[in-house]
């Protein structure tokens, strides 16, 4: 790491001084307001710092090194914009989906009025659609300009990677 | 810190030094990302602290009554930069996921500091994002109140927030500055890398993800968009007359007193000797008046739509009430928070607001608040109190 203030400049100690007394702030409403359920926000809100980082991730990488291994280099980017895309809207629709919300509220078909699994399908369906054309466009492309070989020898110097 | 030196993980799986390959992790993705994060969430704690103050008002704040459409904008707002949040959240993760792994784990008691930090910076946006996405589909699976819980945990994300902008911002700086140096001839284009997504496609991804998101859900509160509102939980064109509903009559336990045929409404309170009583023949008698205005709910959806009924003022002139004075509603709801709300003397005084009989011509749905409700400007969903039984002036 290049930059001083982590290693405790000025600006990080008079930041820290500002975030941690809002952060107490927020620690002492949660405790005064939510009662006995302040520990079960404070294991959620751990949780879901886990959840990221021991499900979410893990999952995302593993699917970054499946691609690396089964897709062509030149499908890769598209075949990468197309499964975050796809990531996210399953995401968002799966409440939906679910009808998780629907559940507790029978009697009111104004919540989560749509029919999701086509709502999604439909989503997807324009995501890979684009994706589709763009592989159409590159194979077409590429055999009109052929690639350079140096394309497929790694251009990220030490410099551009993300320091430890 | 020589005892890191001493002990450490075997470098093998995520702690190899060669574990993550791809280039687009970069200090200047991550910095992009962190600024675009930095907006939205700002805005997103603003507006929600704007919501906060508008259901639970300080003796020093005081809802306005216009401009009329402005919590409509704010709360719209709120949930939009939630929601977009979404992707540029996850893309920051995913480029800085190598540093987890990094060893030492720190070097000082400022990075100490700053890594234990991330914990309710990241557990925090984390919860708040999945919690208000659950909100917005009325889907509650945890023991704990969403909003007590989602207002103090927002205190505490962005107070970390602020400590990792501290500890961030030379970083941040210098790997903004350094594009047009080294990053430039490193990586001169947007294409593409052995290991697929280079620096700029990744944040086009990302950015692009978020405007997918927006686009598909925005559309509950700006109308116009509706039809694209795929994985909206809300339809501003659906529910009874033509507009959602949060809770229904049945929900609230008043299907029965709400349809009564003896049923009256009370205005008591200050000022008012002997309470009033108006039925509905005599409500209905009294000059009525129309209003445009939106019912703007607290989940992210709002619809406009034309109003019919009594001004809230008028209501008090005829109880002979002195002078301009904040008044309290209360819903013939027996139980359950939000039965009674909470009318500051700008929204009183207002003459759109209005103790609403008709909505779009039409007599209320028993959903919408059948006999009576709150329709006032500016004000959040959740305080358009239904099926009113009492007006109490304070």
């Amino acid at each position: 790491m290049t930059g001083g203030d982590e290693r405790g400049g000025a600006a990080f100690w008079i930041a820290f001084i500002i975030g941690a007394g809002i952060m107490a702030f927020g620690i002492r409403g949660a405790v005064l307001q939510l009662k006995g359920s302040a520990p079960d926000v404070a294991k959620w809100v751990i949780g879901a710092d886990l959840v990221h980082d021991l499900v979410l991730a893990p999952i995302a990488v593993a699917v970054g090194w499946t691609v690396n291994r089964v897709v062509p280099a030149r499908w890769r980017t598209p075949v990468q914009v197309g499964l975050v895309a796809t990531g996210i809207t399953l995401l968002l629709g799966w409440p939906g989906w679910r009808g998780y919300g629907r559940h507790l509220v029978p009697d009111n078909p104004s919540v989560q009025p749509l029919d999701y699994t086509t709502a999604i399908l439909t989503v997807l369906a324009v995501i890979w659609s684009a994706v589709a054309i763009w592989l159409v466009v590159r194979v077409v492309t590429d055999r009109r300009v052929p690639q350079p070989a140096s394309a497929s020898t790694p251009t990220d110097s030490p410099s551009e990677r993300l320091s430890l | 810190m020589k005892v890191f030196d001493r002990v450490r993980p075997p470098r093998v799986g995520p702690f190899r030094d060669d574990a993550f390959t791809s280039p687009a992790r970069t200090e200047r993705t991550a910095a992009i990302l962190g600024i675009a994060l930095g907006v939205s969430f700002f805005t997103c704690f603003a507006t929600g602290i704007y919501s906060h103050l508008a259901q639970h008002p300080p003796s020093w704040f005081h809802l306005s009554a216009r401009p009329a459409g402005l919590y409509r904008v704010t709360q719209g707002l709120h949930i939009a930069t939630g929601l977009a949040s979404i992707p540029l959240l996850l893309a920051k993760l995913w480029t800085v996921f190598p540093k987890l792994f990094a060893w030492p784990p720190f070097h000082g008691i400022a990075s100490a500091l700053e890594r234990l930090s991330l914990l309710p910076l990241v557990g925090g946006a984390v919860f708040q994002l999945f919690t208000g996405v659950a909100n917005i589909n009325l889907w509650y699976p945890w023991p704990f109140n969403f909003p007590i819980a989602h207002y103090w945990v927002a205190w505490i994300t962005m107070g970390a927030l602020v400590v990792h902008i501290g500890a961030k911002l030379s970083v941040t700086r210098t790997a903004l500055r350094r594009e047009r140096t080294e990053y430039s001839e490193v990586a001169p284009s947007g294409a593409d890398t052995p290991a697929g997504l280079s620096r700029r496609q990744l944040l086009a991804t990302a950015f692009g993800a978020s405007g997918l998101v927006t686009l598909a859900t925005i559309g509950q509160t700006y109308s116009p968009l509706r039809k694209l509102a795929l994985l909206a939980p809300r339809r501003p064109d659906t529910g009874p007359q033509g507009f959602p509903v949060n809770r229904t009559a049945r929900a609230a336990g008043v299907t029965t007193t709400a349809q009564a045929t003896d049923y009256t409404l009370e205005i008591r309170g200050h000022g008012i000797a002997q309470p009033v009583t108006l039925d509905l023949t005599q409500l209905r008698a009294m000059p009525q008046h129309r209003a445009t205005l939106p019912i703007a709910c607290v989940e992210g959806w709002s619809a406009s739509r034309e109003w019919e009924g009594i001004r809230v003022r008028d209501l008090l002139i005829h109880a002979r009430v002195d002078g301009a004075r904040p008044v309290r509603i209360e819903s013939l709801q027996q139980h359950r928070s939000y039965r009674t709300s909470f009318v500051d003397v700008d929204q009183v005084g207002d003459p759109d607001t209005l103790l609403a009989l008709k909505v779009n011509g039409e007599t209320l749905a028993l959903d919408h608040g059948y006999p009576l409700r709150l329709i006032a400007p500016n004000r959040p969903g959740v305080m358009q109190t239904k099926w009113v039984a009492r007006v109490v002036v304070l």
